[in-house]
């Protein structure tokens, strides 16, 4: 049989051990650790449900620890707990929401621990709003957060990177 | 020729990473300050300063200054125009430099988006930066407080 060029350096390297050359992987890997390390380090401070869809935004206001309120696109939930259906909410005749009102005045109550106190004492209210959420609900959520005493209220977004504008 | 051995390594980076770009945070959420609640329902008595109102109907924008309306833009293909709306603003802005604070009023069936989305519109607006690929923010009216459309 005639002996090929590859058979022959076969025969040739028949004793070594092939070694993977890792380097250039490792490289990666150590550079995407460190920065995944770094970036995961500054905590989130809201904490946004699945379902919950923000609007996108280019402000670049950082969220602070406050008293939170979720309106889904069927229920509003205060400082974790469902207090209201949005549909009931939309059909009411008043300014005020009865149920949020009782709950926001509870967070005062229920302090555990030196975080909850600050963000009960902070008299700060942040709205975490599903996009297709009627303005009527959000507005009457609001209402009722300043006729509580949160007198401070902020609309919470997704960042996105500014548009230009166009000349 | 002698190597390292980095299998142990190799183990520590293969759990880590999976474990930490599943755990990675890519959308940062950012707030919005409201400068005035809407709860008070009335607007104040008209004062001399000029004041911006931007009021978004089911089917258009109109800019004005509470008591009268300027413009309006209506919605193009089924969306609000808000580039159209940035730049009459900036015009108001040219005339007003003074003036921070503006109104958005909203009819009660838009949606909150919609009030994001103009509230992004009337507060700043975007030009080129002496950076290529950059762009600088330039402030409009940075006081915005949300009420009902009339």
């Amino acid at each position: 049989m005639k002996t090929t060029r590859r058979m022959k350096r076969m025969a040739r390297n028949r004793g070594a051990i092939a070694t993977l050359s890792l380097t250039s992987l490792m490289d990666v890997f150590t550079i995407l650790v460190f920065y995944l390390l770094v970036n995961s380090s500054t905590p989130e401070v809201l904490a946004t449900p699945k379902q919950l869809k923000l609007p996108d935004s280019t402000i670049e206001t950082k969220p602070r620890e406050t008293v939170v309120v979720f309106i889904s696109p069927t229920e509003v939930t205060v400082q974790g707990e469902i207090v209201a259906r949005v549909s009931d909410i939309e059909s009411s005749q008043g300014q005020n929401v009865a149920a949020i009102a009782a709950s926001l005045s509870k967070v005062n109550e229920s302090v555990i621990g030196t975080s909850t106190r600050a963000v009960a004492q902070s008299r700060e209210v942040t709205i975490l709003a599903d996009k297709s959420v009627p303005f009527s609900v959000v507005k009457k959520v609001m209402s009722t957060c300043t006729s509580e005493g949160f007198e401070k209220i902020s609309l919470a977004v997704v960042q996105k990177a500014p548009e230009l504008a166009q000349r | 020729m002698t190597e390292l051995d980095m299998t142990t390594f190799m183990n520590l980076m293969v759990v880590l990473l999976p474990f930490l770009l599943l755990t990675a945070v890519f959308s940062q959420t950012a707030i919005i300050e409201l400068s005035l609640p809407s709860a008070a329902g009335g607007t104040a008595a008209i004062d001399p300063v000029f004041r911006l109102e931007v009021i978004v109907r089911a089917d258009s924008i109109e800019i004005g200054d509470g008591r009268q309306v300027f413009a309006s833009i209506p919605k193009r293909d089924d969306a609000y125009d808000l580039r159209s709306l940035n730049d009459q603003v900036v015009i108001l802005k040219r005339q007003n430099p003074d003036t921070v604070s503006a109104s958005v009023l909203l009819e009660p069936q838009i949606e909150y988006d919609h009030l994001i989305q103009v509230m992004d519109a009337v507060r700043a607006t975007h030009v080129a930066s002496t950076r290529p690929g950059e762009l600088q923010q330039i402030a409009l009216f940075t006081d915005i407080s949300i009420g009902d459309a009339p």
